[in-house]
Formats: structure tokens, sequence, C-alpha cells
């Protein structure tokens, strides 16, 4: 994998030093505090984010060409982060959620409706739970509940989202309600 | 409207997504159903939560300066292409003026500098020729007797193409030393003059390669210096300067009897 990060990142460099920046300017720079954070998110692993985070940018900058100034520039680059990550770094992680949460058996919104219902309680652990618990609970999610999460989180619309995991914005409002769901579930756990 | 519906809207209600109208039947929705008012408290404070509370991790300081160093300049806004190019033919028309003027120039200077060194040397060894008591540490009975004297005395074998004659008789020979190497010293006369002829090895030395005279069959360095004249050469991979205050042209003829012929 650092072999790969390292020539993506030498061609990458090699295009920037070339300006070959197309319609990227440099506020795209800015951004890398989002996109480290949710590569940290990701990975689990501050070395790996930062090598992801390089990447993404070299990434970028060889891809300038296909990016139309005066649209999200955030979206874009969340969307060839995460396209990086799943392409090198997904095989070598244990995935929690097997098979997404895209195969979740609608019965099972039925459970969750039934613990809704459980009165103030959660309400109560919602406003008591520290941010390691919440993080805890966020790095116990599969991979999209915790990208689809974190991107909402950015402030991305659904069809932003969408553009980002490649996939239809009903799918997104769907998969973002459940990994809600599933989080406020762990939540629930975590909190005494 | 359904609770299920009115779940699938609590987020996009909070994220401003919904019509006055869709908000109005939720918000009446969660009036009567305590469940879903349940939810809807619930949402609100995983929201606060997780923008509130959920650590964010910034990018390391050195990871931010080392994209911004790699990041291309933007170019100057409303630049055209002369202003693009010009980022680059500006200094490059630097680097041309500097090979063009400077460069010449200072390879000149660099040259006449090294041609000072060296004539400097041959004129303070002839000049230490002339005070010495004995600079001879052969006399001569003809070059025959003098060049073998020089064997096992330095790490070269001296190459002398005239032998001396009546004009420029060839009183002998010695070892000295021309800057850091030894030289096979020839001292030659001109009725009452002295003519020294140094040979020594002539690489690492900075041989002058302006103002070259032709002499004999190659180019020689001529130039005055104290009242002295200096013609130093190469030939091969030795090197000669003689040195005398002899008439220029006398010694002329000797450079062209020493030097090696075209």
């Amino acid at each position: 994998m650092a072999r790969d990060v390292g020539e993506a990142y030498d061609h990458g460099m090699a295009s920037w030093r070339r300006g070959d920046a197309g319609g990227l300017g440099r506020e795209a720079l800015a951004y890398a505090d989002t996109l480290y954070n949710l590569a940290r998110y990701l990975t689990h692993s501050p070395t790996d984010a930062e090598d992801l985070v390089q990447e993404t940018y070299a990434r970028a900058l060889t891809a300038a060409h296909q990016y139309t100034p005066g649209t999200n520039l955030k979206a874009w680059l969340f969307r060839i982060l995460r396209n990086t990550f799943l392409s090198q770094y997904r095989h070598e992680r244990h995935n929690p959620t097997v098979g997404g949460l895209d195969t979740v058996a609608p019965t099972s919104q039925g459970v969750e409706q039934a613990q809704w219902l459980r009165g103030d309680l959660e309400l109560d652990r919602l406003r008591k739970v520290v941010g390691e618990e919440i993080e805890r609970a966020l790095m116990s999610l599969g991979e999209e509940a915790r990208t689809v999460i974190l991107l909402d989180l950015e402030g991305l619309t659904e069809v932003e989202i969408a553009l980002v995991v490649g996939c239809p914005v009903g799918t997104v409002k769907s998969r973002l309600s459940r990994a809600r769901a599933a989080l406020r579930a762990l939540l629930r756990d975590y909190a005494p | 409207m359904t609770c299920d519906e009115a779940r699938n809207r609590l987020l996009d209600a909070r994220r401003g997504r919904l019509d006055p109208e869709a908000l109005a039947a939720l918000r009446g929705h969660l009036q009567t159903c305590a469940a879903c008012a349940h939810e809807d408290a619930a949402e609100a404070l995983l929201s606060e939560a997780l923008e509130g509370r959920l650590p964010q991790h910034a990018a390391p300081v050195a990871l931010k300066r080392r994209l911004a160093a790699e990041w291309p300049r933007p170019v100057t806004a409303g630049a055209g292409p002369w202003r693009r190019w010009g980022r680059y033919l500006v200094p490059a028309a630097a680097v041309a003026a500097v090979l063009l003027i400077v460069v010449p120039l200072a390879n000149q200077r660099a040259s006449e500098r090294a041609a000072t060194r060296m004539v400097a040397e041959a004129v303070n060894d002839h000049l230490r020729i002339l005070a010495s008591a004995h600079p001879l540490d052969i006399e001569s009975g003809g070059i025959h007797q003098v060049k073998p004297w020089f064997e096992g005395r330095l790490d070269f074998a001296p190459v002398i193409r005239f032998d001396g004659d009546q004009d420029f008789p060839l009183r002998g020979g010695a070892v000295g030393y021309y800057l850091d190497r030894k030289a096979a010293v020839f001292v030659f006369n001109r009725r009452l003059h002295t003519i020294s002829l140094f040979v020594f090895r002539a690489d690492g030395l900075p041989w002058p390669a302006r103002g070259l005279q032709p002499v004999g069959g190659g180019q020689a360095h001529v130039t005055t210096s104290r009242g002295f004249t200096s013609v130093l050469w190469r030939d091969g991979e030795l090197g000669y300067a003689l040195v005398s205050d002899v008439d220029p042209a006398d010694l002329a003829r000797l450079a062209e009897r020493l030097a090696p012929k075209s």
C-alpha cells in the first residue's frame, strides 16, 4: 500500500510542479482538515489517514481537468478520497457491517421501532454520552455507515452524498437513517 | 401522515429540506404521536452529540505545509498567454543574459588570473636562477649530457626539441620547482642574457586559454611582466615556461626552436 501511495503521490506531485492544476485553485487546500478527519475515521490510523489525504490531493491534480470550477469542490474531493480508500484500504480492514447497510432486512426496523418507545431513558443517555464513546461507537459501524454519517455531518446534501458514494439519493436517505439508528443503539449500550 | 413517513422526514426537517406544507404536516403529527416525538428528540440529541462532542481530527501541520508547498501557485488574475509564458521567459531571459554576458566575462577574468599566476611563477623561478650563486646542478657538455642527468631526479622525462647552438648555447640544467611540482630547469644564454626554460607536468594547472599566439606548430601565451618576457605552452603531458629579459624577438626565435613543429 505504501508503495502505491508513494507512486501516486510522486505522479501527482510531478503534475503539480508542471503547474497542471487545471480548474483547481489553492482553495482545495482549505479542505485538508475535513479530508483528514474523514480519512481518520475511515482508516483508523493517523499514518494511513495522512497517506490517504496525500494521495487524494495527488489524484485530484491528475484529474483536475475533470473538475468543473464552481461546482462543489469539497464533495469532489471527498469522492476521490473515498474511492481511493475503497480501492486501497478496504480489503485490508475488517468491515463490521457485513453486506452493507443496504442489505439490512426491513423487518429489523420493527425492532428499532420497539426500542424507540422506551421512554426518556435513551434521551438521558444521549445527553450524557462523551466524545470518546461517540467515536468508539462510530468506529464500530461499517464503512458505509460511517461515511454517510460523517458526510452528513460535514453539511453535504443527500444529492452531494450520493455523488460522493456513487449511489441513488434514495439509497443515501435510507442508508443514513439506518446508520444513525445503529449509532443510537450502540450509544445506548455505552451510556451508564 | 403515518409514523414511518414522519420518521423518514425528521432529518429532512432538521436540515431544512422540507417545504412549508410538508413541515407543517410533520409538526402536526409530532404533536399527536408520543413515539415519533421521542424519536425526533433522540435524533436531535444525536445530532447535537455528533456536532458538539465527536472528536474532530485536524490534519497535521506538517501535512498541510507539505501540501501547500507542493501545490502550484495560482496564475495572476487577467494573465494572458504572454503573462503565462512570461513566468518562464523572464527568468529564462535573465539566465540567458548571465550566460551571454556575465559568464564570458567571468571566464575571461578567470583565464587572465590563471595566466597572471603562471607568468608570475615563471618570472619568480627565473629570478631565483639569476640570484643563485650556483644555479646549475649540471654544467652543460651538451644536451646529451644534461638530459640523462635528470633520470631518477624527476617523475617525468623532460622532452627538449632544441639542443642549443651558437646563438642560444645551453649552459646546463638543474632541478627546480614550478608551483606545486618539480621542474627540469634548462638554462640558455643569449649573449650576456640568461634564458630559463622550465619543463614540468602540465596536468592540473590553470593554463590560459585566451590571448594565445602561434609559436612553432602550437599556441603559446606570450606576455611581459616586470621587464621579463615569458612564453608558456603545452606539448602533450608537459608544460613549458620560457623566461628572460632578452629582446622579445630573440626569445620568440628560441621559443620557435623549442616548441613542437606543425
